[in-house]
């Protein structure tokens, strides 16, 4: 019990640190891959269109673990050195970024094309359906997939803790190797985890209330 | 004026519009009336551009080109002339109906705001819609969406309007709203171009009837001639089923 509560900070310490800036900068990298990805195959750009189905293709068939590995003790065989952080950051980012590109181009896709042809008719350029009535549109259709990826991520940079992060997983294993009490040491990592899940659950929640068009009745009236 | 001369459409191997001329002088209302698959539809769609035609001649005002051939830019100039009516309505979920009627003129046309929200206002008045402004789409019903879309179609001042049966998707009780908005606009002298089921429009409203089957025009001409005394067979058993 003692144990517990003394590290309980110890772990979470890195946890607010390391595992929730490595969540947001992976999956803001991940975000922008994926909206370039899901606009050049909707608006059928022709090479980059293709090259997005192969880069999906590949970041989605092969393991995050063996991505990670790649890009953090392979690069550096034909000269590029990165560190730790920025390599996972590039890893989960690019991965999810193969991931999110389908949730964003469906999402896309799901706006009735009636609008567009609306739009076009009124005289508004692609750019401007996009931006103004598509992506709009677009954004809460794919928010509950999209934030369903962001939760997977927490999770996911545990596996960070394999290229040397010191995040929320390789503290709890450091103070679990040298307490010898693995069980607890690992029940109550796997709590916090299930800690910043919780919150960000609320939170999603309470942002998909705030996604809907509709005017309040009260500020209807007068 | 809006002319088109021989238009043709084909979807595969199936022709749809076979090689149609129409005409439609500044201040007419032209009613398009004719069976369900008769191209009406599509013909409207082929002029507005969101169809490719394969081949044919448009002309808008002073705006004149090939309809295969025009350039995305002349496109984009005959639309501004251009309004258009869907039977699905189709109006931005995502804005109110006050931002549906201000978007051709600040987002297309980056007018300033004020200025905009003003004349989306005194339109949205002209369709008995300035009540329900700051209404989003969802928030109304099927006629009260239309109205509004007409009024967005008419936000940038267009030489003609074209209407996609407007009161299709509704109601027998919301039509009468429609049609109403409709009829006022014609008698304000408003050219519009009307794809229609609604013969008691056509003959109420309309200078001018067109009628379609098959993928061609079978007749055109003068409302009430039409209508007591139809020329040819396929009219005449057209009305009779009406």
């Amino acid at each position: 019990m003692q144990i517990l509560l003394q590290s309980f900070t110890k772990i979470l310490i890195p946890g607010i640190k390391v595992t929730i800036p490595l969540t947001l900068a992976s999956f803001a990298l991940g975000f922008a891959i994926a909206l370039f990805l899901a606009l050049v195959q909707v608006a059928r750009v022709p090479v980059l269109s293709k090259f997005a189905r192969i880069y999906i293709w590949i970041f989605r068939g092969t393991p995050l673990l063996v991505q990670l590995f790649i890009i953090f003790f392979g690069l550096p065989s034909v000269g590029i050195i990165l560190d730790a952080f920025p390599s996972a950051v590039i890893a989960f980012g690019m991965n999810l970024g193969a991931y999110n590109a389908e949730v964003l181009r469906s999402a896309i896709q799901a706006v009735p094309v009636g609008q567009s042809e609306a739009a076009a008719l009124i005289g508004m350029s692609y750019p401007q359906t996009m931006i103004h009535i598509v992506l709009p549109q677009a954004f809460p259709i794919a928010f509950p997939p999209l934030f369903n990826s962001l939760i997977g991520l927490v999770k996911d940079t545990s596996l960070a803790s394999s290229i040397t992060v010191i995040e929320l997983f390789t503290t709890a294993q450091q103070i679990a190797a040298r307490t010898f009490e693995p069980f607890a040491l690992y029940c109550e990592a796997a709590v916090i985890y299930l800690m910043i899940c919780t919150l960000l659950t609320w939170l999603q929640a309470w942002l998909e209330k705030k996604m809907v068009w509709r005017t309040p009745e009260d500020q209807l009236t007068g | 004026m809006l002319e088109v001369r021989e238009l043709r459409k084909s979807f595969g191997n199936n022709e749809v519009i076979k090689g149609i001329d129409l005409d439609v002088n500044d201040g007419e209302v032209v009613a398009v009336i004719g069976p369900s698959g008769s191209g009406k539809t599509t013909m409207l769609r082929c002029i507005s551009f969101l169809e490719k035609a394969d081949h044919g001649m448009i002309r808008l005002d002073e705006h004149q080109s090939d309809i295969v051939t025009i350039s995305k830019k002349q496109i984009h100039e005959m639309r501004m002339h251009m309004g258009f009516v869907f039977q699905a309505f189709n109006l931005f979920a995502n804005k109110t109906a006050l931002g549906n009627v201000m978007a051709p003129l600040t987002i297309a046309r980056r007018m300033n705001t004020d200025r905009a929200r003003e004349m989306a206002m005194g339109l949205l008045k002209k369709v008995g819609m300035d009540q329900r402004a700051r209404y989003y789409p969802g928030q109304l019903s099927g006629g009260q969406q239309q109205r509004v879309a007409i009024a967005r179609a008419l936000a940038s001042g267009p030489s003609v309007v074209l209407f996609d049966e407007p009161t299709s998707a509704l109601d027998p009780e919301l039509t009468g709203e429609v049609l109403d908005v409709m009829k006022q606009l014609a008698a304000e002298g408003t050219t519009m171009v009307v794809v229609t089921h609604e013969m008691q429009f056509a003959r109420e409203a309309a200078n001018k009837v067109v009628f379609m089957d098959n993928g061609v025009i079978w007749e055109q001409g003068e409302a009430g001639a039409f209508f007591e005394q139809p020329k040819t067979e396929r009219a005449l058993q057209f009305l009779r089923k009406q």
